[in-house]
Parts: C-alpha cells; sequence; structure tokens
C-alpha cells in the first residue's frame, strides 16, 4: 500500500540545515492499522505530511498504492490525495462558513463527481458517522467529537484507499476520543488502511502496529497484532 | 486614557501601513471631491450682503406679448423698461431704488503713455452705492440731486483708478471718454462680489464693473446697454421710439426695510401697472416679482446645474469612498478578534474597547481630512484652471478649511462605528479558546 | 462550478459582500451616468459650427470723439483690411457663432403674423460675407455690393432680401422650394426674399433650441461707434495677420480703441470651457472611483485570503488544485460582484430618472448599463488576480500545522 524507502528530508534556511527524516524505511500494508508515534520534534509531522503529499521529499523513494510520486508536479499530487487518501487533521480543519453537507462535499467537488453521485457519497458517509440528521448544520453548532466525525465522513466519502489521521484525538476530551477510536477502527476493520500520527502512547496502543520514531529515524517496531490491543485497554481503565 | 488609546491606535496603523494607506487615501480622496465641489458651490451660492439681502428686491414686471410669455415658464421679463424704470424712479415709493444698465465706453487717458480702452460702466442712480454698500477708499458716489442735473460725475473702481491715476486721491480730477470730461467723486476699494449678484444678465462671474455714472448723463449718451435687450415688438426708429418701446434692458432694485413696506412697494406695483394697462400696455395678466437677493441668485441659476451635478457626485463618491473604508476596517477590527477578546478578559470594559478601536477609526479620519485639505487645495486650483471665471468661487475659506476637518472625522467616525461594534460584540472567552 | 457552496459561504458573512457589492453598485451608477454626462458634452463640443475657424478671427473697433464718422471709417476700414498681405477676405460683422452674444428675432410667413413660425439668429454682412465667415453657399446666390444697406441699431429696416441656412429654410418651407419666397422679419410688414441657402451656420448661442436657424442679411450695422469685424487669413498666417492689423488699424485711425481680439478657436474654447471642464471633473470622478473600488476589493480579497489561510491549505489537503483555488476566489469575486451590479443596474436607471426630472436631461441609453457590467466584471477579476495568486501559493502542509 505504501511503501517508503530511505527517505530524506532536509529543511534549509540561508542559515541552517535541518534533517527532519534520515534514512526512513516505512512499509504499510492494505488493510494495516499503523501508529506512528515518538516525541514531539521527532519528524512525525513530517512523516505525515510527506505520506500524504503535502510536502516533497529531498531523498529516497515513495510508493503509493503502486505509484512512484518521486517528481510528481503540483496537480498530480493534488489529484492524488484527492483520490486515494483520506485526511483527518486534529484540529478537525473544518471550513466554518459550510455547512456538513457542504463541508463533506469539498474532496468530491475536486474529484469532478456528478450531483446525484456527490448527494449519495456525502449522505452515506454522514450515516456511517452517524451524523446524517444533521446535514445543515453548522460545525459551529457542533461538539469537538462530533466535528472530527464529520472530518472523518469528509476523509471517508472520496472512499481512499488509505486514511492518514493526525493526533485526530488531540483536540477532544476522553470520553469523545474514545468515540472517535472506536469509529476509526471500525472503518479499519471495514478495509481501509490507516495510518496515524500521535504521541499518546494508549491510543497508539490500539493500532494493530507501532512504529516510533527519534530524530528522523524509525526506531522500533511491534509487529504483533494482540499485544498491541491489551495495553490500550488497561491502562484506559484506571480513569 | 485617551492617550494610551492613541499610542495603541497609532501603533495598530503602523502595522498595516499598506491598509491603513488605502483607507486614508480613501477617506482623502472622498472629502477632497466633495469638499472641492461643495466649496464652489457654496461661495457661488453664498448670500453677498447677508446683513440686507431681504432688504433688496429685483422688480420685475410683464410687460411681455400678449402671444407668448418672455419664458416658457411663464415668469415675468428679467429686465425692464426705460419707461417703467423712469416712472417707478420718479414715483420713489421704495425707501430706496435704482435703475441701472451696462455701457461699454472708450477712455481716453491724459497720460500719453497709456493707450485709450474700452471700459465697463455701471450707469445707475445714486442709491446704488447706500444699497449695494461698495466700500469707498476716497471720496463718496454721487447724491440724487445729481441725479437730477445729469451730472458728469463718475466714482472709478480701485482697478481703474490704479490705472489711471496711479492708484492715488483722484476725487475732484477728471476723467475723458468717449471725448467728454468726468468729474471723480469717489474711488472704490476693493470690492469682493463673489457674484455680481446686482446684474446677473449677463453671468454672474464675468465683466466685473470699472466705473459707475449717474443714470441721466449715462442715458444723455443716446448709446445702447452693452447688456441684453429684449423686445416683443420691433421698435420705431430712433432714439426716442426706442426709449419709449416695451424692448427691456434696465436692470431695477428696490430697498424695502420692512415686510410691510414690501407688501405697500407690491401693492403700488400692481396699481402701476394696473394704470398702464388702461394706456393699452402690459397686455399679459397682472405678473410682477419682487425677488430678495437670494431668492433672484436661486432663480437666475447662479449655482449653475453642472455645479450642484457635479457636488452630487462629489457626495456619492464620498459615499463610496466611506463604504470602502468601512469594509477595510471591519476586515481589520475582525482580524483583532482575538486581541480584543484578551483584553476584555484582562478587564476591559465594552465601552473601553469601544473607545480604543473609535480613537483607532478618529486617527485616520483626521490624517485623511489633512490629506483631504491638501487635495482640495489641489482641487480647487484645478477648478480655477478648468473655469477661468470662478476665480472667486474656487478657493479655501476658514469656514470650509473648519467643514473639511470636521466632515472626515465624522465620515471616519462613521465609517469606524459599525466595524467597532461589531467588533466589541467579542465574548471574552469566546477567542481564547483555540 | 461551484457556485451554490460559495454563494452560500459568502451568505455567513454577509456585511462584507454588502459592502464590497454596494462599492460596485454605487461605482456602476456613478460611472454610468457620468459616462454618459461625458459623452454628451463631447457630442455637443464637436457640433460644426458651418464656419471657417481655423483662419479666422473678431476684433471691435470703438471711436472716439466728436469727429468720429463711423460709417466712413467702416468702408476704409474694410478697404484696408482686404488689402494686408496675408487677409482672404474681412467683413464687418455684429456677431459670430459661438460667441454667446448676438441678435435674434421671428421670421414669418405672414405679415404681423401673431405668433412666429421660427426663431433665427441674425447675422448682418456685406458681399465678403460668405467667403469671409468660410459659409458654403448651396443654393442661390450671395449679396451684390448694390444690396448692401446702412443701418443703426434704433433704425433696423428689414432688408429686401436674405441668405438662410439650409435648417432655417426646411423649417420655414418643410416642403422645400424655399429659394425665391418671401419672408417676414421683427413680426414686421415689408416682405423680404431669400435669396440664397447656406449648408450650415450656427447661431451664436450654444444654448439655443434652434442653434442652427441662421440669417444673413445684407447690411452695414454698427452698435454706436463700434464695429466688429471678421477677417480670414490665409491658411497658417492667422497669428501673424492678428498681430499686423491690430498696429494698422491704430495707424489708420488714432481715434478709437481696438479691442476683444480674438481667434474663432478662442472664442470656441471659451465658449466650451463649462462643459470642457464638466467632461474633464466627471472623467477624473470616474476614475478615481474605479480605482477606489479596485483598491477596495484588493483589500477585501487580501484580508479574506489572510483570514482563510488554513481552510485554503486544508482545500489543497483535500485534493484542491492551485487553479481550484485562484478558481474560488475568482468565482466568489465574481458573485459578489454580479450581486453588486445587479444592484448599480437599477440604481443606474434610477439616478437617470432623477437627473431627467431634476435637470431635464436625457434618457441614460440602455447599453451604458450591460457595457458597464463588463468592465466591472473585469475590473473585479483583475483586483482580485493578486489576492487570489497569494492563495494559490499556500501550501498544503499548512492544513497539519497546529494553530
Amino acid at each position: 500500500m505504501l511503501s517508503m524507502n530511505h527517505l530524506q528530508k532536509v529543511y534549509r534556511t540561508h542559515l541552517i540545515e535541518t534533517h527532519a527524516l534520515r534514512d526512513f524505511s516505512i512499509h504499510v500494508d492494505e488493510g494495516e492499522f499503523v501508529a506512528v508515534t515518538g516525541p514531539s520534534g521527532s519528524g512525525k509531522t513530517t512523516f505525515l505530511n510527506i505520506c500524504g503529499l503535502l510536502e516533497e521529499f529531498s531523498g529516497g523513494e515513495y510508493q503509493l498504492d503502486g505509484v512512484d510520486v518521486r517528481g510528481l508536479g503540483d496537480n498530480a499530487r493534488s489529484r492524488l490525495r484527492n483520490e486515494k487518501i483520506g485526511f483527518i487533521f486534529q484540529s478537525f480543519n473544518l471550513i466554518p462558513d459550510l455547512n456538513l453537507f457542504d463541508n463533506v462535499d469539498v474532496p468530491l467537488r475536486y474529484r469532478r463527481f456528478a450531483a446525484a453521485e456527490r448527494k449519495r457519497r456525502i449522505e452515506d458517509a454522514l450515516a456511517r458517522v452517524g451524523l446524517a440528521s444533521r446535514m445543515k448544520h453548522y460545525p459551529s453548532e457542533l461538539s469537538g467529537g462530533q466535528q472530527q466525525r464529520v472530518a472523518i465522513a469528509r476523509a471517508l466519502a472520496g472512499s481512499p484507499r488509505l486514511l492518514l489521521a493526525d493526533e485526530p484525538t488531540g483536540n477532544l476530551d476522553s470520553l469523545m476520543a474514545r468515540g472517535v477510536m472506536e469509529l476509526l477502527e471500525e472503518i479499519n476493520r471495514q478495509g481501509t488502511t490507516i495510518v496515524m500520527v500521535t504521541h499518546d502512547p494508549e491510543l497508539a496502543a490500539r493500532a494493530q502496529r507501532n512504529v516510533h520514531v527519534i530524530d528522523g529515524q524509525v526506531t522500533d517496531f511491534s509487529a504483533e497484532p494482540d499485544l498491541g490491543q491489551h495495553p490500550a485497554v488497561t491502562t484506559a481503565m484506571p480513569a | 486614557m485617551f492617550a494610551y488609546y492613541l499610542q495603541l491606535g497609532l501603533r495598530s496603523l503602523k502595522r498595516n501601513p499598506i491598509l491603513t494607506a488605502l483607507m486614508v487615501v480613501g477617506i482623502a480622496l472622498g472629502i477632497a471631491a466633495s469638499m472641492t465641489t461643495l466649496t464652489v458651490m457654496h461661495l457661488m451660492g453664498s448670500d453677498p450682503i447677508p446683513w440686507k439681502s431681504d432688504k433688496l428686491h429685483y422688480v420685475q414686471l410683464d410687460n411681455w406679448s400678449p402671444d407668448q410669455p418672455y419664458n416658457d415658464d411663464g415668469s415675468p421679463p428679467d429686465q425692464v423698461t426705460y419707461r417703467d424704470a423712469v416712472a417707478l424712479m420718479a414715483a420713489a415709493r421704495a425707501d430706496r431704488q435704482v435703475a441701472m444698465f451696462k455701457l461699454a465706453l472708450p477712455i481716453q487717458p491724459t497720460n500719453p503713455e497709456l493707450k485709450p480702452f474700452r471700459a465697463l460702466v455701471r450707469v445707475a442712480g445714486a442709491d446704488f452705492f447706500p444699497m449695494f454698500e461698495p466700500p469707498f477708499q476716497y471720496g463718496s458716489g454721487w447724491d440724487r440731486r445729481q441725479d437730477g442735473e445729469h451730472a458728469r460725475v463718475v466714482v472709478l473702481g480701485k482697478a481703474i483708478n490704479e490705472k489711471l491715476f496711479g492708484g492715488q486721491d483722484s476725487v475732484g480730477k477728471t476723467v475723458r471718454m468717449d471725448g467728454v470730461d468726468y468729474t471723480v467723486t469717489g474711488v472704490l476699494d476693493d470690492w469682493h462680489l463673489r457674484a455680481k449678484y446686482y446684474d446677473l444678465t449677463g453671468g454672474a462671474f464675468t465683466d466685473p464693473d470699472e466705473l459707475y455714472m449717474p443714470f441721466t448723463t449715462g442715458i444723455d449718451l443716446k448709446q445702447r446697454a452693452s447688456g441684453n435687450n429684449s423686445c416683443w415688438s420691433a421698435p420705431a426708429s430712433g432714439w426716442e421710439a426706442y426709449l419709449d418701446s416695451d424692448c427691456v434692458w434696465i436692470q431695477m432694485w428696490a430697498e424695502l426695510d420692512s415686510p410691510a413696506r414690501l407688501a405697500e412697494f407690491k401693492a403700488f406695483l400692481d396699481s402701476y401697472v394696473n394704470e398702464q394697462k388702461k394706456l393699452g400696455r402690459f397686455p399679459r395678466p397682472l405678473n410682477n416679482r419682487l425677488l430678495d437677493v437670494n431668492e433672484w441668485m436661486a432663480d437666475q441659476r447662479v449655482v449653475s446645474r453642472d455645479v450642484q451635478v457635479q457636488t452630487g457626485l462629489g457626495f456619492a463618491f464620498l459615499l463610496v469612498c466611506l463604504v470602502n473604508t468601512i469594509g477595510l476596517l471591519l476586515a481589520k477590527f475582525t482580524r483583532k478578534a482575538g486581541e480584543i477578546g484578551l483584553r476584555r478578559a484582562l478587564g476591559a470594559s465594552r465601552r473601553e474597547v469601544f473607545t480604543q478601536f473609535l480613537v483607532e477609526s478618529g486617527v485616520i479620519g483626521i490624517s485623511g481630512g489633512v490629506l483631504g485639505l491638501a487635495l482640495t487645495a489641489l482641487g480647487l486650483l484645478a477648478v480655477r484652471a478648468l473655469y477661468s471665471e470662478y476665480q472667486t468661487v474656487a478657493a479655501l475659506d476658514w469656514m470650509m478649511v473648519a467643514a473639511t476637518i470636521v466632515l472626515s472625522i465624522v465620515a471616519a467616525l462613521l465609517a469606524g462605528l459599525y466595524p467597532t461594534w461589531r467588533a466589541c460584540r467579542v465574548q471574552p472567552a469566546a477567542q481564547l479558546k483555540i | 462550478m461551484e457556485f451554490r457552496p460559495i454563494l452560500s459561504a459568502l451568505m455567513r458573512n454577509k456585511v462584507s459582500m454588502v459592502l464590497i457589492g454596494l462599492q460596485v453598485a454605487l461605482t456602476l451608477a456613478i460611472v454610468c451616468n457620468a459616462l454618459f454626462i461625458i459623452s454628451e458634452r463631447l457630442d455637443r463640443m464637436h457640433r460644426p459650427s458651418g464656419m471657417n475657424e481655423t483662419d479666422t478671427f473678431v476684433f471691435n473697433s470703438t471711436g472716439f470723439g466728436q469727429g468720429y464718422d463711423v460709417r466712413s471709417v467702416q468702408q476704409a476700414d474694410l478697404q484696408l483690411l482686404r488689402s494686408l498681405p496675408g487677409v482672404v477676405d474681412a467683413t464687418s460683422v455684429i456677431s459670430v457663432p459661438m460667441s454667446q452674444s448676438g441678435w435674434s428675432t421671428s421670421v414669418n410667413l405672414q405679415p404681423n403674423q401673431a405668433t412666429a413660425t421660427a426663431d433665427t439668429a441674425l447675422y448682418m454682412v456685406d458681399s465678403h460675407g460668405l467667403s469671409t465667415y468660410g459659409l458654403k453657399l448651396v443654393e442661390g446666390r450671395n449679396f451684390t455690393p448694390a444690396e448692401i444697406g446702412f443701418r443703426t441699431v434704433n433704425d433696423r429696416a428689414a432688408p429686401p432680401s436674405v441668405i438662410l441656412t439650409r435648417a432655417l429654410a426646411d423649417r420655414l418651407f418643410p416642403q422645400g422650394g424655399a429659394l425665391g419666397k418671401q419672408v417676414y422679419y421683427d413680426n414686421g410688414s415689408t416682405p423680404t426674399t431669400i435669396i440664397g441657402i447656406v449648408e450650415r451656420m450656427q447661431t451664436p448661442w450654444l444654448d439655443s433650441d434652434y442653434i442652427e436657424n441662421s440669417s444673413l442679411m445684407p447690411a452695414y450695422l454698427p452698435y454706436g461707434n463700434t464695429t466688429p469685424y471678421l477677417v480670414r487669413a490665409e491658411p497658417g498666417r492667422r497669428d501673424e495677420v492678428m498681430k499686423e492689423v491690430e498696429q494698422r488699424m491704430i495707424q489708420a485711425n488714432p481715434s478709437r480703441v481696438i479691442g476683444r481680439m480674438r481667434s474663432i478657436e478662442q472664442v470656441r474654447a471659451v465658449s466650451y470651457a463649462g462643459d470642457r471642464a464638466m467632461a474633464i471633473i466627471l472623467g477624473a470622478v470616474i476614475f478615481a472611483l474605479l480605482a477606489i473600488t479596485a483598491l477596495g476589493i484588493v483589500g477585501m480579497a487580501s484580508f479574506w485570503v489572510a483570514q482563510r489561510t488554513r481552510q485554503i491549505g486544508t482545500r489543497r489537503a483535500l485534493g484542491a488544485t492551485r487553479f481550484d483555488i485562484l478558481r474560488y476566489f475568482h468565482t466568489e469575486n465574481f458573485i459578489i460582484t454580479t450581486l453588486g451590479l445587479l444592484l448599480g443596474g437599477v440604481l443606474a436607471y434610477a439616478l437617470s430618472l432623477w437627473l431627467m426630472q431634476q435637470y431635464q436631461a436625457p434618457r441614460l441609453p440602455w447599453y451604458y448599463v450591460p457595457v458597464g457590467f463588463v468592465c466591472l466584471w473585469a475590473l473585479g477579476q483583475l483586483a482580485v488576480l493578486g489576492p487570489a495568486l497569494r492563495a494559490s501559493r499556500v501550501p498544503p502542509a499548512l492544513a497539519t500545522r497546529s494553530v
């Protein structure tokens, strides 16, 4: 599904060079739920940006769903993002001036779907996150958890191959966070590959696989699916 | 506290220099356009003799043709006939009255270095001077007795006295015009008339009168006036027949010191015209008019339609500039929602926030006003270049300077009011969470 | 195109939209009407006077003193003027077109008619009049020297013959055949025969409602001791001839004043100065208005771009291309401008109606508003281009940046 080999990312200003990623390699298979963890400044966000084609990389190679993305133009990258990737952001990034329907509609518009097709997909996606009845509401009328559900619906509406989540519960309280997490797990069970960046070990523990990033490099794999789930359940309880 | 707000305002304006410049220039342009046109209109139409403009009345009698009115709107002729002027002067029923016209006469200077030249002479009765109150530098006008004697006397305007006598006291000296000598009885000082309101028949802003002579003396010259002359039937041949005709070419004013006197005079005019009707004159229905100075100026459109349209346009332009500034201020203040929330959280009252932002708008207004004033001066310069006859009415005066500044501040505050009100509605908590 | 979502997003920011829309509306209304006034003034200024304007000039001669005999001086002057080098022809006149002062009277088809058939300006010339004014005789003949009579302002008997302009001839005789017919001037009973028709000659008054009704009469008519002369110089020699004439006239007879020497081009410039000034002032206001409106759009759009940077990043992340972003802002501007223009169209016609009522102005031709639409659409799209380009350069990675 996703394969990065020896990826490099260097930020240059006229004074200093910063290596955000060095020799970064990772492979994610179809249907996996991978959590990427690491302390702040470790390169998590850079990884996510490159992974989601939001930024270019300086060296190495990256294949997304069989497409070599190196050297693709801005328009081609936009199209690839639009068709293959669904984004879930920490601060939801809903457009405040659009109602839920129109918010979910945004990526579909760029996909040039016909109106009827868009309508069907929007309604399906909102139904999947349980907000079908609030289509005409504006984001400001919803709770944080509900907003993130809308964002998830927006990510799902285009039937992406890969869901990229950036601290999806970072702005939510624990109850809402659990709801969102459960929703992601449900989506993953239905076959969508998920890569989630988080600094929260509890959340990470619920993924099938954890990738730990320190100083721009992958340092640790925990590949057994079962191991990931139990600690999360146990540590989530004591509260 | 005000100083603090002022400081905050200036700092905030400095932070977005382009946006600030846009707002200031916008206000300044709007102010300049509206004030330039308003100044011209104001000065053109301003009362030239405010202390007695309601007492001076322009005499109009309708002696026109039975078949068609003088004007399409039915108003009477703008001048009177010689017969009627003489009759009304002789009756002397007003507190003061004057009949007048203008002549262009050749002046032959005694100084051989000066070439003969043509000058515009106001031919008027002695009451002209006490009625319109021109300031005298030397001497005085002639009196009614000299009117009766057809005296060969003149009053010189300041400029022509400058030209002929080097600006010295020329009272008692003689001036030769068309082969006849006239004795100087007085010299006028600068007489700043914006509109030559006492005779609007040839345009209010053109051809200032250069010297003055008695009506009776002027008639003796048997010369046609150099102003307008209108006849509804062709006069018979000869000068006497012309004087006796129904041609109108004389301007007539009456000074009436009270409303009662005005009513009396009106009644007198009506009875005069009714008498004349018995002699077969005045075939039209009774249609006398006694407009005062300001009414007469409005009637004669001293403020032209073009100037009115330009003034309207100037203010429409100001409106657009204000809308523009409201939009930009709104944009600016909206971006400051966070700051407002913080200030509110730190204890600023809604009123204090309101004041702070209004001060900022006011600073824009004052800057716009000062720049606008400079642009207004430029605009008036342009008007003077475009309209050579508007020299006297396209000039800044103190009242208009003050009006400009006040208008710009009011405009900016008005423009700032809505955005400020919006800014103040920010809830202290709402903006702090993100 | 994504009209509906942009429009519904705009409806959530009504005030800003209304402000820009209002500005566009006022601009359209003012610009349409101002442009129309300008075009009217330009049309007015370009009306042909019918006479040669480039080579001609007028001046007054005013004699003084008891010994001055205006008639003999006039004859001597005309002889002198016609003999000067560089002079094509000269005539004594009472007025010239566009000078705003002159004589007018009524012309009738019957003697002592109660209501006039037509109004006309009067020009008194001798047999050199047609060639000095440079008028084009289209029918009939010129005056002969024998026809020219002496008149004074107080004794102005109707002349036996007259030359009319085409416009006046058509007014008097709509069926044609004016040449040779008799008419009556000054409500009088003495007939005057039409002996010639010239193509065109304006009256002296720019505002008269019979601007092309002029009559040329064969007469010498001094105004007291004042005689105005019209001189036509050889092409290109006018200014030099003007100086020469002034000197020679004084030399020929020192007991007079030569005054108000003006070329006809100056006469035209002075008389149309008001129209010219109006056109220039309105032009300046139109320019300033368009500039302010454009700057207002730039300012607002810049602000919106700044305010929505994160939203733009998100859209980019969700798959919008740079062009999609550019188009978003252009579409948004198009919607606002269009709403403003619709209101502005109504305002433009309302303003025109008001001007018609208040100032008897003519009706705004219908095509001004659609042309204004196109111009303001273009202005709006141009003004928003800068901010929109800035928006399109917002990187998609902005979406993942924490606040």
